[in-house]
């Protein structure tokens, strides 16, 4: 359904990302790793709009999306939960999640969407009529997550969810993603920075190391850990890549 | 005590103008991190527009001379207009561009009305009588209390109320406050750039001629840089209250009438001349006292 192929993308000198390819399949959840500075936000703002490209095409259901503003992008039906969430700290709980079903036309559908998310998310539902910024970290990110499902996403690409979370709470943030995975066939490409719980959760794993893919393969190909951390880490260049993906 | 709360109302009233000024010039930094200084030349072009056109020294009131129902309406409309065409033709082809490129542009642009003003309707100031009743006093117990005071207090009271119920209520507000708040991540959400950043030129623009209305009905009088010492309080207003919070500008705009008309009022006569650096001074202190403004901004943070 999301097809990247050749991506590239510079901050003035720095090429933060260098021929980038990524394919996500309806229904899959894929995870992304790779150390700091690989390039992985840049790759998800990308894709999401935020950040544009100077190589290289992003797909949508086989429509061209590259080059597209974020908000016709987020109108397509792909929702981005970026790295510290950016909550609106200002606005409520209830307005952070209006906000993200303003396109959507009739009020039923907003209430329905917004009972769907508030049954996911209890905790948000105590919270609705508080500030954002009164949140916890954990709650931020639950109502990041929230507020991007309220765009009616078909896919989800969720940029670090265990950023500065206990490691319970982290816990909790992937059951909700898992269970929306299940009860809502949303498809899902998340950015994890520990590789064991990317192991865990994934259909596929890519990983990214210097604006480079150095790895893409099956979970269940990969679950030794192995071939993960020396892509990883870069011990070891040869083409991985094809090996891995057979 | 009553010369105090004489002194108190003028505050209010001089403070509304800036608060207004401040409210318009804090929401399009909002929104486009653009501090414009061309704010004032909105202000100057929305009383010009009381006027026919022409280098004659008499002025000939057109749009001037109408009822309140109509004149109000086609000022809003004029400035709305000059500041949409504003954004068009110099702000949008530099979205995009770091802040301080953005504060030159709006330099010249407000160079630019200025000296267009000057070449169709001549170099001189202009008498313009708007709204004489204004000039009428109103006497509640001992007080005495100019009419346009009051009616200065009232409009800027409603236009507050209205404006808290459109950013807190309505789907536009909400999609304003958060794109002020951190627009890249509001986009995200489907938000529209374009509406958000054409809505806060509108609001901008009418409370330009708001402004505009208001000092002409108290100065009496029309120049090419009339609008300008407003738009430098409002400023100041601004970065008092809190750059990037709009309940700090209004409270700023406050805060700054406050100051210049009690310095104007309990300074010794000999220091009242230096009235105004006075003022910038007590503004120096309120900043260093609080560099971030007296309602911090929460949302000015940008990055990937
Ligand atoms: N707005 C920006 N301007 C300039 N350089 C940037 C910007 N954002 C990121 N970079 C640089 O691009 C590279 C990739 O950054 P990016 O944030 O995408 O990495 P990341 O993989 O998400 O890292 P982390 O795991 O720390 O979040 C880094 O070298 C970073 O310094
Ligand atoms: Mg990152």
């Amino acid at each position: 359904m999301l097809k990247v192929e050749g991506l590239e993308v510079r901050y003035g000198r720095l090429t933060a990302l260098r021929g980038v390819s990524l394919h996500v399949e309806r229904g899959e959840t894929v995870c992304l790793i790779g150390p700091n500075g690989a390039g992985k936000s840049t790759l998800f703002a990308c894709i999401a709009g935020g950040v544009s490209a100077t190589h290289g095409s992003v797909t949508l259901d086989g429509k061209r999306i590259a080059g597209r503003r974020p908000e016709q992008i987020a109108r397509s039906g792909l929702s981005l939960v970026p790295e510290g969430r950016n909550i609106f700290k200002t606005l409520t709980v209830e307005e952070n999640l209006r906000l993200g079903a303003f396109m959507a036309k009739d009020r039923e559908s907003i209430q329905a969407r917004l009972d769907e998310v508030m049954a996911h998310f209890p905790r948000l539902a105590e919270r609705f009529r508080s500030s954002a910024g009164s949140l916890s970290g954990g709650e931020q990110q639950m109502l990041a997550i929230g507020r991007a499902l309220m765009t009616g996403p078909r896919i989800m690409l969720v940029d670090e969810p265990s950023l500065g979370l206990a490691p319970k709470i982290v816990d909790q943030v992937y059951e909700i993603l898992m269970s929306l995975r299940d009860e809502k066939a949303l498809t899902l490409l998340i950015n994890e920075q520990s590789s064991k719980r990317a192991l865990r959760h994934a259909n596929r794993i890519y990983v990214l190391r210097s604006g480079e893919m150095r790895l893409e393969g099956r979970a269940e190909d990969l679950q030794d850990g192995e071939a993960v951390m020396r892509a990883y880490f870069g011990f070891d260049e040869r083409r991985e890549v094809g090996e891995a993906a057979q | 005590m009553i010369t105090f709360l004489q002194n108190v109302l003028d505050a209010l009233s001089l403070g509304s103008l800036y608060a207004l000024t401040a409210l318009g010039i804090g929401l399009i930094f909002g929104v486009l991190k653009l501090i414009n200084f061309a704010h004032g030349d909105f202000i100057t072009f929305g009383a010009y527009a009381l006027i026919i056109p022409s280098s004659a020294d008499v002025a000939q009131v057109l749009v001037g001379g109408w009822s309140w129902e109509l004149l109000i309406p086609t000022v809003c409309i004029a400035v709305i207009a000059i500041a949409l065409a504003s954004d068009y033709l110099v702000f949008r082809p530099l979205r995009g561009a770091s802040p301080p490129t953005l504060m030159a542009a709006s330099f010249a642009l407000s160079y630019v009305i200025q000296n267009a003003i000057m070449v169709i309707y001549g170099a001189r100031p202009k008498s313009v009588n708007l709204w004489p009743v204004l000039g009428d006093q109103t006497h509640v117990g001992p007080l005495t209390i100019p009419n346009l005071n009051l009616v200065t207090i009232a409009v800027t009271l409603a236009l507050m109320v209205g404006m808290t119920i459109v950013l807190r209520r309505t789907s536009v507000g909400i999609q304003m406050r958060a794109a002020a708040e951190d627009f890249r991540m509001a986009r995200y959400l489907g938000v529209r750039a374009d509406l958000v950043i054409g809505l806060a030129f509108v609001i901008s623009g009418a409370l330009a001629a708001v402004a505009a209305l208001l000092l002409v009905a108290q100065t009496g009088s029309l120049t090419q840089t009339m609008g300008q010492p407003i738009a430098l309080f409002a400023f100041i207003a601004t970065v008092v209250g809190g750059m990037g919070s709009l309940a700090g500008a209004v409270v700023g705009g406050f805060v700054i009438g406050a100051i210049v008309i009690m310095f104007q009022a309990y300074l010794p006569p000999d220091l009242r001349a230096f009235r105004d650096a006075f003022a910038f001074a007590f503004v120096i202190l309120v900043l260093v006292a609080k560099p971030s403004g007296l309602l911090r901004a929460k949302g000015l943070v940008e990055r990937v």
